[in-house]
């Protein structure tokens, strides 16, 4: 067997291994919102049509989420759903799976998503160019590693809704992404403050690693045969500080969702977050565990991306995924 | 000697400091709390927004609530919601990932695993799907929540940490006179983490205050209505006619878990 072969079925191997420890995730987190619902004291069927509701209709809730079943045949039929796809139908839209609910939700939250990470990359490795190339004096390059420190610690949650009261409410500068007509320009604006924690995290990361391999001779032979400093750092360096960048991201992605359900339910925008925040208020129990396996899915897609991306670009990873 | 006594002194007096912010936070939450003439959450529809005054140090909200008491009263629950979530953390997280260098193998790998698992996937989410179960939350069903993953990152640096002391020759050397793994972790493995593994706390409580914030916000907060998110709720319902509620609302937030997050440095060597 050729060494390429060997290394191929490792590769392999070790893909199969990351497939099965993903699915393994996403079953773990199904099952313990699964359990919760089922075990924490309090009646789910009363949860959903609450205290007034007669024995038929708590029955009829009882039949339809198999409750009269003893919980392991509960959890059996649901792992059999898991598999299929297909945990029941909607409460509040009976006739309609829930999944496909959720199927609905899950391209506008990706949407943001997408823009967020897409945005948050590039300032990020801008920011961090800036604070590591030779172009800016010693004290600029320290005042945006301090920003990106600043922008890093502020929570989501406080600056969003004061920068969206400062640029759209204010000087509206940018539409307000819940406003109809915001169109495209609304999107890019929620998708930049999404972005903003990212960037900062990705600069951070960014920066320490250049500054690791501004040292490496492979730059100063670079150098030395003529090429420019922007060539230089983006074409040299950083595709060598790929693997940080990759890795930082994809940490920061369970933030960035969590942020995303905060900006949805901000400006009124559908999604998975208002879908979860609905599915809560009316008790849509099938809605809530296709919505955390949905979330798990993307998240565990992501991550196999960025990991295939780093693979991509980095020749070093390759041995390694 | 005496230069080394002068800067671990001035090194204490420079942790001592970084608890400086939390102490001012709680001591003005308990200031505002005595300020206000009244209780939080009293409503009074004819004041309703009303601006900040010398009557009304923060203005009024949503039906007319004082600001000053609501907030005062917020920080401090959300400060001892967060300093509770984080100590049960560190109390579960620092031992079990201890125990599992010590005990090396599957329950290492699956402890690091299980650390991966809490760390990595969206736990607000999760929370909101686990709260669903309650019909109104409460502040200990909105700790039990954070605190089914608050233990993970304390289990994570113990695990890295004590894979460096298990091969220690203090180690090695309690180990060949006999003591048995409890013992090892009690007595040399534990106190020697406990420094790094401290860290972690403020980090974790900064993130408790942020994330209930976040629940409050989007409508799942504590059942007795005292939240700064709630607070930033009524702040963008209303960020036209009433800024200074968002304005309040968003800087209670951002200086609690600052002074949390600096708080929690206290504990580094």
């Amino acid at each position: 067997m050729s060494p390429g072969a060997g290394r191929g079925g490792r590769t392999a191997r070790v893909l199969v291994a990351r497939a099965v420890e993903a699915l393994a995730v996403v079953v773990a987190l199904a099952s313990l919102v699964f359990f919760a619902l089922r075990i924490l004291p309090g009646d789910p069927a009363r949860l959903v049509l609450g205290d007034g509701a007669s024995a038929a209709e708590l029955a009829r809730v009882r039949a339809s989420l198999h409750l009269d079943e003893p919980l392991g045949a509960q959890y059996l039929r649901f792992l059999r759903g898991l598999a299929t796809m297909d945990l029941g139908d909607s409460f509040r839209r009976p006739g309609t799976s829930a999944m496909s609910r959720v199927a609905e939700a899950v391209w506008p939250t990706a949407q943001l998503a997408l823009i967020a990470v897409g945005i948050g990359a590039v300032v990020g490795i801008a920011a961090a160019i800036a604070a590591s190339g030779p172009w800016l004096p010693v004290r600029a390059r320290v005042w945006i590693e301090r920003g990106l420190v600043a922008v890093a610690a502020a929570p989501l949650v406080a600056f969003a809704p004061v920068l969206t009261w400062a640029l759209a409410a204010r000087a509206r500068i940018v539409p307000l992404p819940g406003d109809p007509d915001a169109g495209p320009a609304g999107l890019l604006f929620a998708g930049a403050l999404l972005s903003l924690p990212l960037a900062a995290h990705v600069g951070r990361i960014a920066r320490a690693a250049l500054v690791d391999v501004g040292r490496a001779q492979f730059l100063a032979v670079a150098s030395a045969k003529g090429a420019r400093p922007v060539r230089v750092w983006v074409l040299h360096a950083l595709p060598a500080v790929v693997g940080p960048i990759v890795t930082v991201v994809a940490s920061q992605l369970s933030a960035l969702l969590g942020g995303a359900v905060v900006l949805e339910r901000m400006f009124e925008r559908w999604g998975l977050g208002t879908l979860i925040l609905e599915a809560y208020s009316t008790r849509d129990l099938p809605v809530l565990e296709g919505a955390v396996v949905a979330a798990g899915l993307l998240f565990v897609i992501a991550q196999a991306l960025g990991t295939a991306l780093h693979a991509a670009v980095d020749p070093r990873a390759r041995g390694s995924t | 000697m005496t230069g080394s006594g002068s800067r671990s002194r001035s090194g204490s007096r420079s942790r001592l400091w970084r608890l400086a912010p939390l102490t001012l936070v709680v001591v003005a939450g308990a200031v505002g709390g005595i300020l206000a003439s009244e209780p939080a959450g009293r409503l009074d529809p004819e004041r309703s927004w009303c601006a900040p005054s010398a009557a009304r140090l923060l203005g009024c909200g949503e039906a007319g609530v004082d600001l000053l008491p609501l907030v005062s009263t917020a920080v401090l629950r959300g400060v001892v919601l967060a300093a509770v979530v984080a100590l049960v953390g560190f109390a579960i997280g620092t031992p079990l990932g201890a125990a599992a260098a010590l005990a090396r193998g599957r329950f290492e790998r699956g402890v690091e695993r299980a650390c991966d698992l809490m760390q990595a996937f969206p736990s607000f989410i999760l929370a909101l799907a686990v709260l669903s179960a309650v019909r109104a939350p409460s502040r200990v069903h909105i700790g039990a929540v954070f605190a089914l993953t608050a233990w993970a990152p304390f289990a994570r640096l113990a695990l890295a940490q004590t894979r460096v002391l298990r091969d220690a020759a203090f180690v090695e050397a309690a180990v060949a006179l006999g003591r048995g793994r409890a013992g090892v972790l009690r007595s040399h493995i534990v106190p020697n983490l406990l420094g790094v593994v401290a860290v972690q706390l403020g980090s974790t409580a900064a993130a408790i205050v942020v994330s209930e914030a976040a629940l409050a916000f989007v409508g799942l907060g504590p059942r007795d209505g005292v939240s700064l998110g709630g607070v930033l709720d009524q702040g963008v319902a209303a960020m036209l006619r009433a800024p200074h509620v968002l304005v309040v609302g968003a800087l209670s937030v951002a200086l609690t878990s600052a002074a949390m997050l600096v708080a929690g440095r206290a504990a580094e060597r």
